[in-house]
């Protein structure tokens, strides 16, 4: 008699406490952004007393993130951003896609030693590069500009590697379908094999876009003129004090701003971001 | 080569313009600047180079804000690397030794006397404690902008609470140790109010260590020669080991590492009783403090001494001859007197010249604030910012063990064995290039 009823008991227990188990972790995780969230609404006076509180207080104000908003200008930056973001990824996508299909498919003698070549690159600490990049930069004129910061991110070892993976991973049969029938080299990749990479290129995206929106020392070092300057910069004219206490809604008011967009992204298209990254897992 | 080529093409277009013509031109500089406490001065340094580009036609400064100190430091310094120096930057004060060895900036001998001034009438103004760090080896390389001392900040209504009285605060680190004990609050183990804390991150650390052995009667490191520090020393071991005391014997500081903003949020909010801070926070902390406060100086082991804090203007080699005139025209107007007291009473930065605290504002200003008038009074007794070769991997060799004392991993004697031999590593190349290099 009680058995069964024990068994069911069990059967519902071990969910119900696995579901509590991740919430915990899952609010242990969202901490720091919840608390963002509360500090960027605490009015000024109370956001130094009770800063460390996760409870809201009342009233709440919209006043942190009208002094956030003053302190730069948030609409240039944001369009700075967005361009050095987009530039690289254009940019990205065609010296990626070209460069995975030549180490997938292509054989050409040192293929393979030009391939770990290339790879030696993401052993490279990107402060290390600093100063030849600037140099670079200087030389071809592009000092002080947006395309002087999207540069040195044009070509991508990362990217690179990924598209050949995904290549590599993708059946011959359609290429040499194609290839039967007359197509020439670039129709094969245009028509045939991206269409089946678009998760690896979706995959990539991801990373290149978090990366460059979040790139701070790089901007910092190229860009000198403030109407250039990118969200990471003009967010640290707040964040960075050396010597001086910190206006901890103001500063949580300026990460949200700097942050609000990728997360709205991700938001919205999520699904499709967990399903690429799945699809884009390499055949073991 | 293209060293060569803009050196060329330089040479041309000096040959070339007709001298009336250049005068008339007007010369255009970066000026790089760090902002050292929040957002509000970065503004107003940016209002502050727009009315001088509205004051006069001959230069147009840029005001190009380039992060922390460190940040502006590698910024200032890839730029120059890389052809594109900027003419004029604010430099945490300490770096000058570091940036002229390495040869990135420029003597201001030669301006000196191209009018006809001596270096110790351009310096008399300045506050004799900071002439030490404007100069390296004997040569005016720096001019000082605002600068900073540490402070102990202390809650008027704790000090009442504990029986403590608050117009007499601790002058010795007894006094201080004893006032911390009778401030901590304490619900069984756990404790819920610390007597006294100090920022631990990088750089204040340092600082803060040297304002601790200075106050112990030692030196930190040789004012006159870049490759030496002194911190295995008599005076360092007892600093750390007061901190080290204060953390696990007497157990009225937090274990572990606090930065500075996180220091003046738990005196905001009543968590710690004392703090030793920057008087460069001293504005933010008045504005932002909602419980009585007050200042005194740096208690004392051995006598009264701080070490100067802060930033000074310096310029960087490889500049045109127009834009070293337009830099020099351009710090001439930064430091002067009426510039510095304004920049002064908005961020709570002492103001190197003694002329500005002649005029009528900064004497108002004074009398509102008296807590400005205590960050004065200690300057007699300020000495200069370590400032050694490679200063700030030779800094952090002591704050990376200071902090594992501090953390609970290290004991303060090996703690400081281990930074000296570290710190002697660092500079190995300098001392074998000078001192160790005999004939």
């Amino acid at each position: 008699m009680r058995r069964p009823s024990l068994a069911r008991f069990q059967r519902r227990l071990w969910p119900a406490l696995l579901a509590a188990l991740l919430a915990a972790v899952a609010f242990l995780w969202a901490t720091p952004f919840l608390w963002t969230l509360v500090a960027s609404f605490r009015p000024e006076g109370a956001g130094s007393a009770g800063m460390a509180s996760l409870l809201p207080d009342t009233p709440q104000t919209l006043e942190n993130f009208r002094n956030a908003f003053e302190s730069g200008s948030f609409g240039l930056y944001y369009a700075n951003t967005l361009i050095v973001v987009v530039g690289v990824l254009a940019v990205q996508c065609v010296t990626v896609s070209l460069a995975g299909y030549a180490f997938a498919r292509l054989s050409f003698p040192g293929r393979d030693m030009l391939f770990y070549a290339f790879l030696l690159q993401l052993m490279l600490v990107p402060p290390a590069l600093i100063v030849p990049n600037l140099r670079t930069v200087v030389d071809l004129g592009l000092y002080d500009t947006l395309p002087g910061v999207m540069a040195p991110y044009f070509a991508s070892a990362f990217g690179t590697f990924l598209m050949r993976q995904t290549f590599l991973a993708l059946p011959r049969d359609f290429e040499e379908a194609a290839a039967i029938d007359g197509a020439p080299w670039w129709a094969i990749i245009w028509y045939v094999l991206l269409p089946m990479a678009k998760p690896g290129l979706v995959a990539f995206a991801i990373v290149s876009v978090t990366a460059h929106w979040n790139e701070f020392l790089w901007p910092l070092m190229v860009i000198n003129d403030p109407a250039k300057h990118t969200l990471t910069i003009g967010l640290a004219a707040f964040t960075r004090g050396a010597e001086g206490g910190k206006e901890w809604g103001v500063l949580a008011a300026g990460t949200l701003l700097v942050m609000a967009p990728l997360a709205v992204v991700f938001v919205a298209f999520q699904r499709r971001f967990v399903d690429s990254f799945v699809f884009s897992g390499v055949k073991g | 080569m293209s060293m060569i080529s803009r050196f060329g093409i330089g040479a041309l277009a000096l040959s070339m313009a007709a001298l009336p013509l250049a005068a008339a031109a007007q010369t255009k500089i970066e000026f790089f600047f760090p902002v050292p406490v929040e957002g509000k001065l970065a503004r107003e340094m940016t209002r502050l180079v727009k009315s001088y580009n509205g004051s006069q036609k001959d230069v147009e400064v840029t005001a190009v804000y380039t992060g922390g100190y460190d940040d502006t430091k590698l910024k200032a310094q890839a730029a120059a690397k890389a052809g594109r120096p900027p003419a004029v930057v604010l430099m945490s004060a300490n770096f000058n030794v570091d940036l002229k060895l390495s040869g990135d900036i420029m003597s201001l001998e030669p301006m000196l006397r191209a009018e006809e001034t001596t270096r110790e009438a351009f310096l008399a103004d300045f506050w004799p404690a900071l002439h030490a760090n404007a100069m390296v080896e004997g040569e005016l390389y720096s001019v000082p902008f605002h600068n900073s001392t540490p402070l102990l900040y202390f809650n008027v209504a704790h000090f009442k609470e504990a029986g403590l009285d608050p117009t007499k605060p601790p002058r010795t680190w007894a006094e201080l140790a004893d006032a911390a004990k009778k401030l901590t609050k304490r619900d069984g183990d756990k404790v819920e109010r610390y007597g006294f804390i100090m920022p631990a991150g990088y750089d204040y650390l340092g600082w803060l260590m040297e304002a601790l052995t200075l106050s112990n009667g030692g030196r930190y490191f040789n004012e006159e020669y870049g490759g030496e520090v002194y911190y295995d020393t008599a005076t360092m071991l007892g600093a750390a080991r007061f901190l080290e005391d204060l953390i696990f014997k007497h157990k009225v500081m937090a274990q572990g590492v606090t930065e500075a903003g996180g220091v003046s949020t738990a005196f905001f909010a009543g968590k710690a009783s004392m703090m030793l801070l920057s008087t460069g926070s001293l504005s933010f902390i008045r504005e932002n403090m909602k419980m009585p406060y007050d200042v005194a100086f740096v208690p004392r082991n051995v006598r009264n001494a701080v070490p100067i804090g802060g930033a000074s203007l310096v310029m960087f080699n490889g500049q045109s001859e127009d834009s070293k005139k337009a830099g020099w025209k351009f710090i001439k107007w930064l430091s002067s007197s009426e510039t510095l007291g304004g920049w002064s009473r908005f961020t709570g930065y002492f103001a190197p010249r003694k002329s500005s605290y002649e005029t009528a504002a900064m004497k108002e200003f004074i009398a509102k604030n008296p807590d400005a008038k205590v960050a004065l009074d200690q300057l007699p007794f300020a000495k200069p910012w370590f400032a050694t070769y490679q200063t700030v991997a030779v800094r952090k060799a002591l704050e990376d063990e200071i902090q594992a004392m501090m953390n609970g991993k290290k004991k303060a004697d090996q703690a400081l064995r281990d930074a000296q031999k570290k710190a002697d590593e660092l500079m190995r190349p300098y001392v074998e290039q000078t001192s160790l290099k005999l004939p």
